[in-house]
């Protein structure tokens, strides 16, 4: 298991359902043994790109590899993949084992290499003692861990997941994250996850492929994505960016500066050379995190301007402040997180406040 | 609040009314007269006229005379392949409906249930005409080549009651298999094909199972009304075809019998009641809902 060699790769890969285009010309190629997740929000084709590698329906154009042979006309039950569906759809008339074993049983492997196999897989899925119920005795969770036990006993080069974690509630997902997580690392299988929750997706991928209206958008770690986003889509969906539209400016090394309506900011370019190359007055956007903006002092000369506080909310660890910024005429809306406190913030709501990010902290998104 | 105080109970009588109606109905229609048919199944008739003193006369007359049993056994056999027929011919039919799109898996479902809107009795005419001696079976038969000369085979006895039966009921037994195959959520089918299962596979472990509920309440179906009807077999059955209905008829027609007739419908009615069950219970999906 190389995470430097591509498993699967799709090359100009489009879709149409009827004269209705819902892929355009995707190209993406899965590490052996990671764990990608695909992001986008409804609609924007995340769930037919799993279902085009599944072989659940035939492409429009392009093509798809696996270890560089073409598979895009593969049957679907010919393919080395194997399915976790979003409702989990597990046979009902079939126990836990007959449901787990069935990828196997139809394979004709022996009974009790079956019935060996079935056991090891539900003792790695914590289900040992459930393998004689009917999935309509279990609970979401027990069902979803039948699922992808059954989808892992065929031992395939790739598990697709499809929104598996959607119908449970929060506190299950949570562990179910972790679960599954500590469960790609174990067996070391590629997983291809497709979620529309973006904390989903931070929290488990080892790179996410970021999708809207058919395209991808952006393909990085989490912490590219979170930090080096290259789109206005990407800098939005992915938590709560300040964005504050201008015009860029000089570039001076790693750093390049951008008018707004808040004055001149100036944020990093490092590692971005499109940034770089940009001509001198593109439109384009300066994206900080709630959490790099603080209160300006002394030694803040960059990137300073004053705001007020239209509104304060309590959100646990922390408190989110909302910040009016700029002229009447531009006046931006900006938030500010900062620590909670026991005895209540230092910033009252209706304060006149001086506020700053390092100009590492910013980074600049073209419109 | 005053005028919500003055509608409140006028819709409870209302609703009241409709309680009683719902549980009223099929007592006074149904249970009623299954109780009188009950308590005149140990009556007799003597002189033709009914003496209303209980006996279990009826009955030991059903089990111990020759004719009876043998009648009842063969009536039974009938409409047991009469069943079998029907679900062998409906289940492929119903699969193939499933297997259409939109607009016409029900325009062919619909053309398939048409038979239901017409006259049962003209429907048996019609068959009749099919399998008689000149009939359109035997002309074909013979001009295909398969038959020298025109068959008896299925004219006026058993075998023509079976072929009609099966005819008539047979939209009986593609509505609920068609319905049970169309339960069956697709997503189970495209995860078994996931799996790496063939179409046949699939098929016989997944689809097959997942519709037998709909297969037995097609077969329960199609066995009580054909136990039930007596006009078929008069009609198609001549002289050989005798069943069990047609006793029953004759003893509240001509051999005005009441309370043998009675007694004989109480015998129809348990093998009725028992096959309604036979069917729910395996009627019944194992482990229940996905």
């Amino acid at each position: 298991m190389n995470q430097n060699t591509d498993l699967l790769t799709l090359r100009s890969v489009s879709k149409s359902y009827g004269t209705v285009p819902v892929l355009h010309d995707i190209d993406l190629s899965i590490r052996d043994g990671e764990f990608l997740t695909v992001l986008g929000p409804s609609g924007s084709g995340k769930t037919t790109v799993l279902r085009l590698i599944g072989g659940l329906e035939p492409l429009t154009s392009g093509e798809i590899r696996l270890d560089g042979q073409d598979i895009s006309r593969m049957p679907i039950n010919r393919r080395p993949f194997n399915t976790v569906f979003q409702d989990y759809a597990l046979f009902p008339h079939l126990t836990v084992s007959g449901n787990v074993g069935y990828g196997l049983s139809v394979r004709h492997i022996q009974r009790k290499e079956i019935a060996r196999r079935v056991a090891e897989a539900l003792d790695l899925v914590q289900l040992g003692r459930f393998a004689d119920r009917f999935p309509a005795q279990l609970s979401g969770g027990q069902r979803q861990r039948v699922a992808l036990a059954r989808a892992l006993i065929c031992q395939p080069r790739l598990i697709l997941l499809d929104e598996p974690l959607a119908a449970l509630d929060l506190e299950l997902r949570r562990q179910m994250q972790v679960f599954l997580k500590s469960i790609q690392r174990e067996i070391k299988t590629t997983f291809l996850f497709v979620t529309h929750d973006q904390e989903e997706a931070i929290g488990m991928a080892d790179r996410i492929c970021v999708m809207e209206a058919g395209h991808i958008r952006q393909l990085g770690t989490p912490h590219d994505l979170y930090y080096k986003p290259n789109c206005e889509f990407v800098a939005r969906f992915f938590g709560e960016n300040n964005l504050v539209a201008g015009k860029l400016g000089a570039v001076q090394g790693e750093l390049r500066s951008i008018e707004t309506a808040l004055g001149r900011l100036v944020c990093s370019i490092s590692d971005q050379p499109h940034l770089k190359a940009a001509a001198e007055g593109a439109s384009a956007y300066a994206a900080f995190r709630p959490e790099a903006l603080h209160l300006a002092d002394a030694k803040d000369t960059d990137n300073r301007f004053s705001g007020t506080i239209s509104d304060m909310a309590f959100a646990g660890s922390s408190t989110v402040a909302t910040i009016t910024a700029g002229a009447d005429n531009a006046a931006q809306r900006l938030r500010l997180r900062v620590p909670s406190r026991v005895d209540g913030s230092a910033l009252k709501s209706g304060e006149a406040v001086s506020l700053s990010f390092a100009p590492h902290e910013g980074h600049l998104v073209l419109a | 609040m005053s005028e919500a105080g003055s509608t409140q109970p006028a819709e409870r009588r209302l609703s009241l009314l409709v309680t009683v109606l719902a549980f009223a109905l099929p007592v006074i229609f149904v249970l009623v007269p299954l109780a009188i048919f009950l308590g005149y199944s140990f009556f007799s008739v003597d002189q033709g006229t009914i003496v209303y003193g209980l006996s279990l006369g009826n009955y030991v007359r059903f089990f111990t005379d020759p004719v009876f049993l043998p009648v009842f056994w063969n009536t039974i056999v009938l409409c047991v392949s009469v069943a079998i027929i029907c679900i062998l011919l409906a289940y492929p039919a119903a699969y193939f409906l499933t297997t259409l799109k939109g607009r016409w898996r029900y325009a062919l479902l619909m053309l398939l249930l048409v038979p239901l809107l017409m006259s049962y009795v003209i429907k048996i005419y019609a068959i009749r005409s099919i399998l008689g001696l000149n009939g359109f079976l035997n002309k074909a038969l013979v001009a295909l080549g398969i038959l020298q000369e025109p068959s008896t085979l299925f004219v006026f006895n058993m075998n023509a009651i079976l072929l009609t039966l099966t005819l008539l009921l047979i939209p009986f037994a593609i509505l609920p298999i068609f319905l049970s195959l169309e339960r069956i959520p697709q997503v189970l089918l495209r995860a078994s094909d996931d799996l790496g299962a063939s179409g046949l596979q699939t098929f016989l472990r997944i689809t097959l199972p997942l519709s037998l509920p709909g297969v037995a309440s097609a077969a329960s179906f199609v066995f009580v009304l054909a136990i039930g009807d007596f006009l078929t077999p008069q009609m198609v059955g001549g002289i050989s075809g005798f069943t069990f209905g047609r006793i029953l008829y004759s003893q509240f027609g001509t051999a005005y019998n009441w309370p043998f007739g009675a007694a004989l419908s109480v015998a129809l009615a348990i093998v009725v009641i028992a096959a309604i069950l036979v069917g729910e219970r395996f009627g019944r999906n194992r482990g229940t809902s996905v």
